[in-house]
């Protein structure tokens, strides 16, 4: 089963350890196999809104920091357990914050 | 608690590959390796639910199953120095957190041994799937079983009997030739447990996709590994593709939907990107192309096409005869004639898909008569189209796929109403004046037939030539006597079926000739070869069956027949079935030890108790120790195995040959 695990942004830079320990942490779950597609996101990103017949279109950045996902990985587990499994040790990386992860259905 | 149950099993399955390669590098021994790891995790089970999950999961099994090793050397003192290094490694504990460089490298190491040892040509293949399934991926023998629809039990004992053939096997990384021989059986075992989940050979479902992710994991962990093998990315852009079709595959219903109707908006393009990145990587490393390579590309040319109609069947063709050369099996072979069928037209397809007719191995395999259903469909031969769809739907073991062939054949618009093959079959053999026996060995003749030539296939569209080529092809190197058995089965069959109006009967007859039996068939062994024999390490069963086979010069099925009861030890001599089978003093030096005390029940026993599936009758059971009586076909085949070494030929020999040698 597929999860898409969700970094919220923090507002501390990342340092060049916590690189260094990501790049690790990446290479290994793409070796294991379980890695399908990772990326970080622009923080600022655009919002699009609809209601009724109106589309607005809003360009960020929004006043909300731990909204808005810094970065995603698309992972390939058998189990919540596994995910959620991977998803501590990349808490105890990266430090304060928070994550999210949720089951992808489909293709 | 179930909570942490669950937790527990995701670290093992993430972490096992890694800490029993780490163990099996330190310990030298793959089963040992695993009883450690499996210890540490049983303490994990018992520990963990009230202590918590401790901070660094794989940190904590690794240094509990050291410590058991330990334990476990200090007891046995010949691994002494074993023991010290295990030792030292556990003075300086090494955190996941703090992994280094190198210390990864050597953990990538590790676990690359276990794949190459966990699928080891010395093992059959069944215990190579098994054992990866359980130390590579971390599967416990439950899931193997529930995957591969066995019991729980056989998959517990491959493992047992794998970890017991490695003790000993060097566990170093192989290098050179032997590698890529090596690599090799790794990327089999890979893809067998791929194909295994991707086209389930049996059972209900088309697909059990637990397997096809397993074995996409272990892909893609092995080109981590051994990034510079063409081969392996090769392997892993096949099976991406592959398995990126796994939705569209199915129909509503759960019925399979061939390829060129596969609805593709349903593929998944995420693993087409990925299959696309690997075959660049394979083809990047360059080197002739092998055949996970070329199935590769041929799966890229799929997946490539926008529309079935847009597909490169020209291509793929041309894919098909480099992989032909390179592995000529009669599966490639049908496949090839698939493409050729869309590139050339079906009249080429077809030609070449009956060159496979004659060929043995695919005698029973539903595929060959499904690519001809489809190449006469397309020729606009519906009625010989209808017969090969049901015969290849009567060939199947998996439920959905024959629903669909029956649909198809069904499609074709109904037969008109004649009699066929089957039909007739069933009727001969309904007749009330045959004999058990004669009933069972006309079915046997007349099976062969309905599955070779169609049981929906009209009667009256048989022809001689087709009939003698199942005779050879089936048959061809059976026994004279056998032969002659089934011809005149179907010699009688066709006269009861009024076949003589066909004109070319008595052609049949003039092809398929009567064979001479002669009396002495096979050639008993030679005194030297016997001497040989009775030299042999075997099991004391064994060694009594063939000394009393030889001694007695009575049936191979009578003396299987034997109850201990039968025996008459003193005068060396027992009855059954109305007579009498005498043995001289070989047998009477080795009988006390067979029976060891047993009063009951068969005399030659089987290796194990039968299993729940296949009850015997009270009369074929042991009392004392349950086991059944040693079947005619395990005692041909272990004595063939056994003799193979005195065979000139390799083959080895049959239990006749014990005694007719002498007459």
């Amino acid at each position: 089963m597929r999860y898409l695990m969700m970094q919220m942004a923090t507002e501390h830079a990342p340092d060049e350890r916590l690189f260094a320990e990501m790049g690790r942490f990446i290479e290994e779950m793409a070796a294991s196999g379980l890695l399908l597609a990772t990326g970080g996101l622009d923080a600022a990103g655009t919002r699009i809104t609809s209601e009724g017949d109106e589309i607005t279109v809003t360009d960020g950045p929004f006043t909300e920091a731990k909204e808005v996902v810094a970065g995603f990985a698309l992972i390939e587990v058998r189990s919540k357990e596994e995910a959620v499994e991977l998803g501590r040790r990349f808490r105890r990386i990266v430090g304060d914050g928070e994550s999210r992860i949720h089951q992808v259905f489909g293709p | 608690m179930t909570d942490v149950r669950r937790t527990i099993d995701a670290v093992w399955k993430l972490e096992s590959a890694a800490l029993i390669g780490g163990l099996t590098r330190l310990v030298r021994d793959v089963g040992l390796a695993e009883e450690l790891a499996q210890d540490a995790l049983v303490t994990a089970l018992e520990q963990w639910p009230s202590s918590g999950v401790p901070d660094n999961p794989a940190a904590w099994l690794m240094t509990t199953a050291k410590r058991r090793g330990i334990d476990h050397m200090r007891r046995a003192e010949r691994l002494t120095r074993r023991h010290e290094q295990l030792a030292r490694e556990l003075d300086q504990p090494r955190d996941v957190e703090q992994r280094d460089v190198e210390h990864h490298d050597v953990q990538h190491d590790d676990v690359l041994r276990l794949m190459f040892l966990s699928s080891h040509p010395v093992l059959p293949t069944e215990q190579r799937v098994a054992l990866t399934l359980r130390v590579v991926g971390g599967l416990t023998a439950a899931e193997i079983a529930r995957a591969f629809l066995v019991t729980e039990q056989r998959i517990a004992q491959r493992i047992a009997a794998a970890k017991q053939a490695l003790s000993g096997v060097p566990i170093e990384l192989p290098e050179g030739a032997s590698l890529a021989e090596r690599l090799s059986s790794v990327l089999e075992v890979v893809y067998l447990i791929f194909n295994e989940g991707y086209s389930a050979t049996a059972g209900d479902d088309l697909m059990r996709l637990d397997l096809t992710l397993e074995a996409l994991r272990l892909g893609r962990l092995l080109a981590e590994l051994a990034p510079d093998e063409a081969e392996v990315h090769g392997l892993v852009a096949l099976m991406e593709i592959q398995a990126s079709r796994s939705a569209a595959r199915t129909g509503p219903s759960g019925e399979p939907v061939q390829l060129h109707e596969q609805n593709r908006g349903r593929w998944d393009r995420l693993l087409i990107r990925r299959g696309f990145t690997a075959l660049l990587r394979a083809r990047d490393i360059g080197g002739p192309p092998g055949p996970y390579v070329l199935q590769a590309a041929i799966a890229v040319c799929h997946a490539q096409a926008r529309t079935a109609e847009d597909t490169d069947w020209r291509q793929i063709s041309t894919l098909y005869d480099a992989l032909v050369r390179l592995r000529p099996t009669p599966v490639v072979r049908l496949n090839r004639a698939v493409a050729v069928g869309f590139a050339q037209g079906p009249e080429a397809g077809l030609a070449l898909a009956d060159e496979l007719s004659t060929d043995r191995t695919l005698l029973d395999y539903h595929l060959l008569p499904g690519v001809r259903g489809d190449l006469l469909a397309k020729l606009g031969r519906p009625a010989e189209a209808r017969v090969e769809f049901a015969r290849a739907a009567a060939l199947t073991r998996n439920a959905a796929e024959r629903d669909f062939l029956l649909r198809r054949a069904d499609e074709l618009g109904t037969a008109a109403p004649v009699v066929t093959l089957g039909q007739a079959a069933t009727d001969f053999l309904a007749r009330d004046d045959l004999d058990a026996a004669t009933k069972r060995s006309y079915a046997q003749t007349l099976r062969r037939l309905c599955s070779a030539l169609g049981d929906r296939r009209p009667l009256e569209s048989l022809t001689a030539d087709e009939i003698a080529a199942v005779f050879e092809v089936a048959w061809g190197d059976a026994a004279a006597k056998t032969w002659n058995r089934h011809r005149s089965t179907v010699r009688s069959f066709g006269a009861w079926a009024a076949l003589p109006d066909l004109p070319d009967l008595p052609h049949l007859a003039a092809m398929v000739e009567r064979r001479v039996e002669s009396s002495v068939r096979t050639p008993g062994l030679t005194a030297a070869q016997l001497e040989r024999l009775w030299e042999f390490e075997v099991p004391v069963r064994e060694r009594t069956l063939w000394r009393l086979l030889h001694e007695s010069a009575a049936g191979v099925r009578v003396v299987l027949s034997l109850n201990v009861e039968d025996l008459d030890l003193d005068d060396r001599r027992a009855r059954v079935a109305g007579r009498w089978v005498t043995w001289r003093s070989g047998t009477a030096r080795l009988l006390p030890v067979l029976l060891a005390g047993r009063g009951r029940g068969p005399l030659f026993l089987a290796d194990r108790r039968p299993g729940p599936a296949r009850p015997r009758a009270a009369a074929d059971l042991c009392p004392d120790t349950g086991r059944g009586r040693l079947s005619y076909e395990r005692a041909e085949y272990l004595f063939k195995r056994a003799t193979r070494a005195l065979d000139p030929a390799g083959q080895g020999h049959t239990l006749r040959q014990l005694w007719s040698g002498r007459r």
